[in-house]
């Protein structure tokens, strides 16, 4: 039985797969996201207009009008790819076994909403595209293929999700093709997973909260920063820090080599027109290169020409309460 | 020999400088007088020279100057070493460049050009400098000065040379000066400062380098130092000097003469604010009876002079960080407030024979309050940068030096 998708997202990002699918005239619908109109999702929906391809509304309180249509256009598969919803065991049903998801990781670790950033500062090197059958545990069903995408080193959350929207079609033809040569194999997910040798709990990518993009110069290294800050570049405003009152926004941060000894992590090193704004972490230093403030975005060293942050100042002082 | 040479200048080249746009914004208001009163560089020249010699002229004054007398002065001689610097046209790489080295903070010149605003610290040093050199050249034929990390305006020493030249007090032949400072941007303001004062006589040598590695050629009779922060903390100031002083002659001199640092533990609010609220300025003759009366003086936690730094041995600690052993301290008992007291370190410094400075005269004295050590109470989030300790401990300090220089204190 030749397979007719619901394409079920909320974001242009999309695009790629509807394509892959509109050219092997498999695309049935596009099923969006119950949200108020944001730009992303307007212009999701202007194309799919443009393109006479038709749209449904997932309703949150009821699956039954959206099965109806969905039987009324002959779908008979689904696939879902940036779509907020958890579908219900009712949808589920519907497609009998043809209900795939898309989840950029390897699963079973970094199940959850957030997948992305919560790689993306844990600095891993290759992020996994998997498609797996969907089912009523989130992200829990059996795996049907996957494709590894390096991440760059100045990967952002955003640049990543681009990648990925890029290589959708390519895993969608991937297990088109293993389907076709019988070759496909359903994998269940393992409970746990392997890390550095040993077996242990999968992480889980919950939706990140402000204190999770905070930085703590005591105890973050360079790297963490500098990946805090590019997991939360741009649509999650950049990795947090403290300075004076308020709550500063970092972009972008490189690592640098630093052999000073006895300085407090957070302490500025040096502040330079060329090398820019230097901060002491616990294992070297960062530069601090992109700061989103109220009064604007600045570079490291304009920020704190402007601040009046001096080498041998700590970005966020000892608390003066005792005084 | 003197390396650098002053150019020629006629009156109808006037001080129009081009400045940066950083440095223009930063001290508008002199430029501003300096193009209103459009003067050639002959009488911009003549204005400075005149500014630091008047300031001079009250600091050894029979009669004691008023503290408005000598904050006019001292601002005045600002300002126009702030114009000066504004002809040596510093770009703004040079001009905003700070950072910490291995031994210190090694600052801008934009952010030290405040220092020859500091009086009291410029009286105190000018004072005991002045009695050094007038007590070495009663004996002596000449006399070479080194003064290591002197800044973009060595102000410890251009406006006394400044002061001689005006009295015909000594001249270049009696006193030759090493200016040394690893700052590229402080070294090209400085020659432009020496060329503008036309002090040229004095210069031994001008040279860019590490003051904590520089080595001189020649015998030194009398080593300056300025280069602190209050708390003896920041700068490279015990680096500096532990490294130089070897080059000072058999009778040779370093001023300051000795520096005292001390321990108390105070009450914040009392000392740092209700004590001044009523202040004209912070200076030592104005502190209050009661706040003195509060203090728990805990005691010197360093003594530094000749002898104590030809002597004093470094320790390389695990991680590499090198501190030298300071004073060890008993933590007094029976002092029921102990828990809301902070430490506060703060510096007494003899220059020379009786000159010099005492607290809260000037930045450098100045008591800084220490918030991680806590004596009979606890941090909130206790971290491995907390010292925390009990009455009637005793407690050994270390001076670490490292780019952040400053008092380790340790339970024995």
């Amino acid at each position: 039985m030749e397979s007719k998708y619901a394409l079920f997202s909320g974001s242009c990002l999309c695009l790629a797969a509807v394509q892959y699918l509109l050219q092997r005239g498999q695309l049935g619908c596009v099923v969006l996201v119950e949200a108020e109109p944001n730009p992303d999702l307007v212009q999701l929906q202007q194309f799919l207009h443009h393109h006479q391809i038709p749209m449904l509304q997932y309703k949150t309180e009821s699956d039954d009008a959206l099965i109806a249509e969905l039987d009324r256009l002959g779908v008979n598969s689904g696939l879902v790819y940036l779509f907020r919803h958890k579908v219900r065991s009712k949808l589920i049903d519907y497609f009998a076994g043809r209900f795939l998801n898309i989840h950029p990781s390897a699963l079973p670790d970094y199940r959850g909403p957030m997948p992305v950033f919560w790689q993306l500062k844990e600095g891993a090197e290759t992020i996994r595209l998997t498609l797996h059958e969907v089912t009523e545990q989130l992200d829990g069903g059996a795996i049907a293929t996957h494709i590894d995408l390096p991440v760059h080193p100045f990967d952002t959350s955003q640049c990543l999700h681009q990648k990925i929207a890029q290589m959708v079609p390519a895993l969608l033809e991937q297990f088109t093709q293993q389907q076709a040569a019988g070759t496909l194999t359903w994998q269940a997910q393992s409970e746990d997973i392997e890390v550095d040798g040993e077996r242990c709990e999968p992480r889980y990518a919950a939706f990140v909260q402000v204190d999770d993009l905070l930085i703590d110069w005591q105890r973050h290294t360079s790297s963490e920063i500098v990946n805090l800050a590019r997991a939360a570049n741009a649509e999650l405003g950049g990795a947090r820090f403290k300075f004076r009152e308020g709550m500063l926004q970092l972009m972008q941060a490189s690592s640098m080599d630093c052999q000073l000894t006895g300085i407090k992590p957070g302490t500025v090193l040096e502040l330079d027109r060329v090398k820019g704004l230097l901060v002491k972490t616990k294992d070297g230093a960062v530069r601090l290169d992109t700061v989103l403030t109220e009064q604007g975005i600045f570079d490291g060293y304009r920020f704190a020409i402007l601040f009046g942050l001096e080498p041998g100042l700590a970005v966020a002082p000892t608390s003066s309460a005792r005084m | 020999m003197e390396k650098h040479q002053t150019h020629s200048v006629t009156t109808a080249d006037y001080a129009d400088p081009k400045v940066d746009q950083l440095l223009k914004h930063t001290v508008r208001n002199q430029l501003e007088s300096l193009l209103k009163a459009k003067l050639t560089t002959a009488q911009r020249q003549q204005a400075l020279t005149q500014s630091f010699t008047e300031a001079m002229t009250l600091i050894f004054s029979t009669t004691q100057a008023t503290h408005a007398q000598l904050s006019a002065a001292f601002e005045a001689m600002y300002e126009q070493a702030v114009q000066s610097m504004t002809q040596a046209q510093l770009s703004e790489e040079l001009l905003t460049r700070q950072y910490i080295s291995p031994t210190g903070l090694i600052m801008s010149p934009i952010n030290c050009r405040h220092t020859i605003k500091d009086i009291y610290r410029i009286q105190g040093y000018v004072k005991g400098i002045d009695k050094a050199v007038r007590g070495m050249l009663s004996h002596k034929k000449s006399l070479t000065i080194l003064y290591p990390a002197c800044g973009p305006f060595a102000p410890l020493l251009l406006p006394l040379l400044s002061y001689y030249k005006e009295q015909h007090a000594f001249n270049g032949e009696q006193i030759k000066v090493l200016f040394v400072d690893t700052h590229p941007g402080a070294i090209v303001s400085l020659r432009q400062l020496i060329s503008d004062l036309q002090l040229g006589e004095f210069v031994a040598d001008i040279i860019e380098e590490d003051a904590t590695t520089y080595e001189p050629q020649e015998s030194i009779d009398l080593l300056v130092l300025e280069a602190m922060q209050h708390g003896f903390t920041r700068e490279g100031q015990l680096a500096i000097a532990k490294h130089l002083v070897k080059f000072l002659a058999m009778d040779g001199w370093m001023i300051p003469h000795s520096v005292s640092i001390k321990g108390m533990m105070v009450h914040g609010e009392t000392e740092f604010n209700q004590q001044w609220k009523d202040a004209e300025y912070c200076h030592s003759g104005h502190l209050q009876e009661s706040a003195l009366q509060e203090r728990v003086e805990l005691g010197e936690l360093m003594r530094i002079d000749k002898s104590a730094l030809l002597q004093m041995q470094e320790l390389a600690l695990e991680d590499g960080v090198r501190v030298v052993a300071a004073n060890t301290i008993t933590l007094p008992t029976g002092v029921e407030d102990m828990p809301e007291r902070i430490l506060a370190v703060y510096a007494q410094i003899t220059t020379f024979d009786g000159e010099g400075l005492d607290q809260y005269d000037s930045g450098i004295t100045h008591p800084k309050p220490d918030m991680s050590f806590y004596v009979d109470a606890k941090p909130r989030e206790l971290d491995h940068m907390h010292f925390v300790a009990n009455s009637g401990d005793t407690v050994q300090f270390y001076y670490q030096l490292s780019g952040m220089p400053g008092f380790v204190p340790v339970k024995v």
